[in-house]
């Protein structure tokens, strides 16, 4: 049976037993809310979903016809590959597959989880066609396709829902009763953007790295990874700032070390640096590549951990943020 | 105003004939053997298939005071059938309706077993249960049964309670307040039940008791609740929030920053791809 772990409460433990007669604060420390059933699979979802809706960005404010072609290219397939691996790991968190489809037979703007799916299937749609697009004019698939998925309808699609897809899952995460989430409704949206972006710079730039990609367009994509890697920080201060005692079971204890050391310094402060060094390799790209990611991934795990010791402890949920 | 529940926690005795009634009705399993060490209560919580809960509160006076200051509260908890209910408005599937008794219902072949609606119960009353645990012909629950692993393999719905809506298409009480001996479990029209619980009120005040009704005439974003309790301690005494907040209150400021983050690192970015540096 569930009870309080002192180490993740805002307020510590309360222990009845040294507190008056009817002072006991809490019904013997029992959680008031119940804990997310969610685990690795809805994290790779936050994840992947982050990047994916990123590289949908970076391919609709690309200048297709310059020196950046390359990166519309990456783009579209990074887009596509973490467009269909979503599904595949919001299934497997269903346990039964068929039932994914029950989230297809309305549409609700109220529940972020439907408007996510549907974004999620406008946007598998868009990266299909830029892909097939893309595949026709490298020759690997009929020139038709090219006709049939214009680009001037696949960009502007993949840019409006994938800056949907980066941050509604943070809108998801804050619109609901978990104290440490629910304190973060302006924070957590506005990190998910940043995250998924620098996340979606460091993949690109890998790709283009690893497969001869032009230069110049690697150091744009990484001087914009550090513009996106530097808001997140600032963001994620500020929301530990902002969160307060309800911020603990994120923040503090061995999961804010975590936090820190992992996101924080390999995954923000690290690839920074690497990002401003004045010598440039393709190794050192993709090393800093591999911890932006490695980072983002650990900041959404570290998010839903966090969310769970919040459920647990009473006195943060009896209050809940407005 | 459709059917609900007013529980009046000062004529609870704590027999936990609520509890058995609902299991027996619902067909739900046992919740194990456990033993808690928290006064008389083992249950400790509502759940996904627990859908009454009595709470045993012992405040026992320092030996220098009167015993008569001494007292044991006792609440028999349930589903608050909210009139904004956090769990209906986060479910993607369109599994939890508002019946015609206005009472939320999950209808298990619809829902997909996703678990939004239980982060997004300000009560902590949905849980998700494992198929074994709904199925025709279960039997004890087991450790391990409901765990998230479990659940992932063999796929789980929500649940909690139905004011039993199946009784109540045939003009019964639910099974709680049917079987409740001391009508600490009134069942019946919300706005009959509101003003019975008014005059109970002023009666256990003019007596001298602090009583008060939780989920009546609030200003919550969850609204008034359909099944509302009469308390005479605070709320977090009880295990519930002192004031519960609608989830979805939380979407506009959260999209908006989203938003804004977005259209600032898409700018960003166009500036940056579209210059000329060496």
């Amino acid at each position: 049976m569930r009870r309080l772990d002192p180490d993740n409460a805002a307020f510590g433990a309360s222990d009845g037993a040294m507190l008056p007669p009817h002072a006991s604060a809490t019904y013997y420390d029992r959680p008031l809310l119940k804990k997310p059933h969610w685990g690795w699979n809805v994290v790779t979802y936050l994840f992947a979903g982050g990047i994916a809706g990123g590289s949908g960005i970076l391919a609709a404010i690309t200048d297709e016809t310059g020196e950046d072609a390359p990166l519309v290219r990456s783009a579209v397939y990074i887009a596509l590959g973490l467009a269909a691996l979503s599904p595949a790991v919001l299934i497997s968190h269903l346990g039964r597959p068929e039932r994914f489809l029950h989230m297809l037979r309305i549409v609700k703007f109220k529940s972020p989880m439907s408007m996510g799916v549907w974004a999620l299937v406008i946007f598998s749609g868009a990266a299909t066609g830029g892909v097939a697009d893309q595949a026709a004019r490298d020759s690997y698939l009929p020139r038709w396709l090219s006709d049939i998925f214009p680009r001037a309808l696949t960009r502007p699609l993949l840019g409006l829902v994938g800056a949907f897809m980066c941050g509604y899952t943070g809108v998801l995460i804050s619109a609901t009763a978990i104290p440490v989430w629910a304190i973060g409704k302006r924070h957590i949206p506005a990190f998910s953007v940043c995250s998924g972006m620098a996340g979606a710079c460091a993949a690109n730039a890998a790709v283009l790295a690893l497969s001869g990609g032009p230069e110049k367009t690697i150091r744009k994509l990484e001087r914009l990874e550090l513009v996106a890697s530097l808001s997140e920080a600032a963001l994620l201060l500020d929301f530990k700032r902002h969160a307060g005692k309800l911020g603990v079971p994120m923040f503090a204890g061995a999961r804010g070390l975590k936090l820190g050391l992992v996101t924080g310094l390999c995954g923000i402060a690290l690839p920074s640096l690497l990002n401003v060094l004045p010598f440039h390799t393709r190794w050192k790209t993709v090393a800093a590549s591999a911890l932006t990611l490695t980072g983002a991934f650990v900041l959404r795990e570290t998010l839903i951990e966090a969310g769970k010791a919040s459920a647990d402890d009473p006195r943060a949920a009896s209050r809940q943020p407005e | 105003m459709g059917n609900g529940f007013f529980t009046d926690t000062t004529l609870c005795i704590g027999c936990k004939a609520c509890e058995v009634a609902c299991k027996q009705w619902n067909q739900l399993p046992a919740d194990g053997y456990e033993f808690s060490g928290d006064s008389y209560d083992n249950t400790m919580a509502l759940g996904g298939t627990t859908w009454r809960h009595v709470a045993f509160i012992e405040q026992n006076a320092p030996p220098e005071a009167p015993p008569t200051e001494s007292r044991w509260l006792m609440m028999s908890d349930v589903c608050k059938h909210c009139t904004h209910a956090g769990c209906m408005e986060a479910c993607p599937t369109g599994a939890i309706i508002r019946n015609e008794f206005d009472d939320v219902f999950i209808q298990p072949d619809v829902c997909n077993g996703c678990g939004y609606c239980v982060v997004s119960c300000p009560f902590g009353v949905v849980d998700l249960i494992h198929p074994a645990d709904y199925s025709v012909g279960r039997g004890f629950v087991s450790d391990g049964r409901s765990s998230d692993d479990a659940l992932q393999k063999d796929g789980g719905i929500a649940g909690k309670c139905t004011l039993c809506y199946d009784r109540q298409k045939v003009g019964f009480t639910p099974a709680c307040a049917k079987a409740c001996p001391t009508e600490s479990i009134q069942f019946g029209n919300v706005d009959e039940l509101k003003a019975r619980a008014e005059k109970r009120v002023e009666k256990l005040q003019s007596a001298g008791v602090s009583a008060y009704l939780y989920g009546v005439d609030s200003d919550w974003s969850t609204g008034d609740l359909n099944a509302f309790f009469l308390l005479t301690d605070a709320p977090e005494k009880y295990n519930l929030p002192e004031r519960p907040v609608l989830p979805s209150t939380h979407q506009a400021a959260g999209y908006m920053s989203g938003a804004l983050a977005a259209a600032a690192l898409a700018l960003a970015g166009f500036a940056i791809l579209r210059s000329n540096f060496a």
